[in-house]
């Protein structure tokens, strides 16, 4: 389950940093097209780790205290941006074809998300948000990087056209770039777990509507919220999370069964007219 | 043999029905209709207690105490697609959950038996989890109140006591989604995923418990209070937009509670935030006779435009002492806010055991200010406490051992 992606950790062992750790890690800025569930294709980005389009963003964790260096390879034919999420600025702009290595450093637990702010928010609308996982936690950890898409709106836009965000209705709904049911294929989605096991959910909304998560079986424990730390501590079944807003939730299953998670804007769980889709996956509890 | 092990089979099934505190029936209809505010009747499905009941939106309320054990028997006569219910935030095991390819559904003409222990005290909802974007919309959803054990007036066991409490189910209309063409979608039940139409959502009403615009005066729909009494609203979304809801600054409301769990922190603030499927509990208190309104404010998830304001009035008459609850027995506090020392007066009509403690708002007894006595006419207590600390307080008057009035007192 851990996919710790780094080039090269230097682990300190002066004046007590001994947890703290240097990573490298390198994400490529890469177009393609995204399949939806009733076959239609739109343009596309995503942040990968080889020069190979995937839909689904490569994660980044890291440890609380880490420094981190990431090189972003812009192999597209444009200028792209980048910037995180609730930290000090780290913008910058990657002309086209070139690489520009961002040095950051992260103190604290949570879930940022990494982002193309060139153009704002079209490049990021158009898949460039991924997300950064500091938390020194070892148990069974599930990753959620939820997106709304508009389909003809991805192909306007990428052909340089303007939209007016006030229509915007979006008619596919993904979790690390899937719907239900080939969502539930992706061990990293996926809760698969134990009875009385500690398990940790990162979730982060890269799109741009309001999504309210229902969890089926069980409540959960708000750890993280970017946006109101003052819920943390809360247990609750149904989480609303913003644009550009992640959370972290535990969840400690009592019993045992099939459960689906999805979104309770209920028009969420479909795409393309096909019901269960969009924001739709079940946890395994055994 | 066989007869006895009939008979033992026959003996344990009617010892675990004998075993069930509550038993509903609820009938699923698709032949619902609902008449909207501009006068107009759409076409509805929904849930009713019988059959000659036309199946309203949002459905009958369900309430039960804490630790009941409860089966809903689920009586679909709706030819068409199959319906469940689920079990909203009650955290039911697999089989009783509802979703169709995981528990079960039920056909027309056919039960299902749904079995739970009501769980942790709060708000919950049920609702079919057919096609849910259609079913739910079409109005196939209802509240659950779970009490505490005591079925005490009590927000959970141990929990803040309140006077009166009102439920606010926000939902929307869109009534394309209402033509026979949408309602009655074919359905497979041997698939799990479905093919249906589903046209762009775009509401015309915007519902609180199931009525807007004009139907909320002419129903009388308002939060009846008195002043000095503790009110517990709960706020529920069962729509497909998000809703901000506004009280009165004077309300001074606090949240108290969500999704059936109480919140480790209390949070202060006169708005509240509720999407799909969440709910809320918050308390307040109106500081003097008036009308005001709780505003609620309908907003689109994908583009965060306001849609729709509905208004529910606040209707403050009277003092917590002079409510049907309290005929015969008034209580003043004075000075309200006090520093050190306030005085208590009461107005007894019947002699009658009378206790009077000091609560904190978690209901946690700060001190006894008067042990149970019988007593009858005017009586007057002096209180005075210079090492309490500044807050907000309860003066809860228990009479024969019955909370009778709660008067929300702060200290500077």
């Amino acid at each position: 389950m851990l996919h710790k992606a780094f080039v090269c950790i230097l682990t300190l062992h002066l004046f007590g940093w001994s947890h703290a750790a240097v990573v490298y890690d390198t994400v490529y800025i890469n177009k393609g097209l995204i399949t939806m569930v009733d076959g239609s294709n739109h343009d596309y980005y995503s942040f990968n780790a080889t020069t190979t389009f995937e839909t689904t963003n490569k994660r980044i964790e890291i440890g609380l205290g880490d420094s981190l260096y990431l090189a972003i390879v812009n192999t597209d034919a444009v200028v792209h941006g980048f910037d995180v999420t609730n930290t000090s600025s780290y913008s910058t702009n990657i002309p086209a074809t070139d690489t520009v290595e961002v040095p950051m450093k992260f103190e604290d637990l949570g879930v940022y998300i990494f982002y193309d702010n060139a153009n704002y928010p079209n490049f990021r609308y158009l898949g460039l948000g991924g997300m950064i996982v500091v938390d020194d936690f070892s148990g069974t950890q599930f990753y959620w990087n939820i997106k709304d898409h508009e389909g003809d709106w991805n192909d306007s836009l990428d052909a340089g056209w303007t939209v007016d965000w006030n229509d915007y209705y979006p008619d596919y709904f993904t979790i690390n770039g899937y719907s239900n049911p080939l969502i539930n294929d992706d061990p990293d989605a996926r809760i698969v777990g134990s009875v009385g096991e500690t398990m940790r959910i990162y979730i982060s909304n890269t799109g741009e509507g309001i999504h309210s998560l229902h969890f089926h079986g069980y409540h959960l424990n708000i750890l993280y919220s970017s946006k109101y730390p003052n819920h943390v501590g809360r247990s609750k079944d149904t989480f609303p999370i913003e644009s550009m807003e992640t959370l972290i939730l535990e969840l400690v299953p009592d019993k045992v069964g099939e459960y689906p998670v999805h979104d309770h804007n209920l028009v969420a769980v479909s795409g393309g007219n096909i019901y269960p889709n969009g924001m739709f996956l079940t946890m395994l509890i055994e | 043999m066989k007869n006895w092990f009939v008979v033992i089979v026959l003996f344990a099934g009617m010892q675990l029905h004998a075993q069930m505190d509550e038993e509903v029936l609820l009938i699923a209809r698709n032949t619902g209709e609902k008449v909207v505010a501009n006068g107009d009747t759409i076409r509805t499905m929904g849930f009713a207690f019988s059959l000659g009941e036309n199946p309203d939106v949002p459905g009958p309320t369900l309430e039960f105490n804490e630790g009941d054990s409860v089966e809903i028997d689920l009586w679909n006569v709706s030819q068409g697609a199959p319906h469940t219910i689920h079990l909203h935030g009650l955290d039911v095991d697999q089989e009783n959950d509802g979703v169709p390819h995981l528990s079960f559904d039920v056909p027309h003409m056919e039960h299902g038996y749904y079995k739970f222990k009501a769980p942790h005290a709060g708000t919950y909802l049920y609702h079919c989890h057919v096609v849910s974007s259609i079913h739910v919309q079409a109005g196939m959803y209802g509240l659950i109140i779970i009490h505490p054990p005591d079925g005490s007036k009590t927000t959970w066991d141990g929990g803040y006591p309140y006077d009166i409490s009102m439920s606010l189910l926000m939902s929307e209309i869109d009534t394309i989604w209402h033509n026979d063409t949408i309602l009655l979608h074919d359905h497979d039940p041997d698939v799990e995923v479905h093919e249906v139409e589903l046209p762009v959502y775009d509401p015309q009403y915007y519902l609180v418990n199931g009525l807007s615009d004009g139907q909320i005066p002419e129903e009388n729909m308002a939060l009846n209070t008195s002043v000095g009494a503790v009110n517990y609203v709960r706020l529920i979304n069962l729509g497909y937009k998000g809703n901000r809801v506004i009280f009165p600054a004077e309300f001074d409301a606090e949240i108290v509670a969500s999704d059936g769990r109480p919140f480790p922190t209390v949070e202060n603030s006169d708005t509240v935030y509720i999407y799909p499927g969440e709910r809320y509990g918050v308390l307040g208190t109106m500081p003097a006779e008036g009308l005001n309104s709780i505003t609620i404010e309908y907003f689109d998830l994908n583009t965060a435009e306001l849609e729709d304001t509905q208004e529910v009035p606040i209707v403050t008459e009277g003092y917590v002492s002079t409510t049907e609850l309290a005929t015969n027995y008034e209580l003043l506090v004075k000075p309200n806010p006090f520093e050190n020392s306030f005085s208590i007066e009461a107005d007894l009509k019947e002699k009658s055991e009378i206790e009077i403690v000091l609560l904190d708002l978690r209901g946690n007894i700060i001190d006894v200010i008067q042990k149970p006595k019988k007593m009858v006419g005017s009586v007057s207590i002096e209180y005075t406490n210079p090492t309490l600390a500044s807050g907000v307080y309860l003066i809860q008057m228990r009479v024969n051992d019955e909370v009778r009035l709660n008067r929300k007192i702060i200290k500077n």
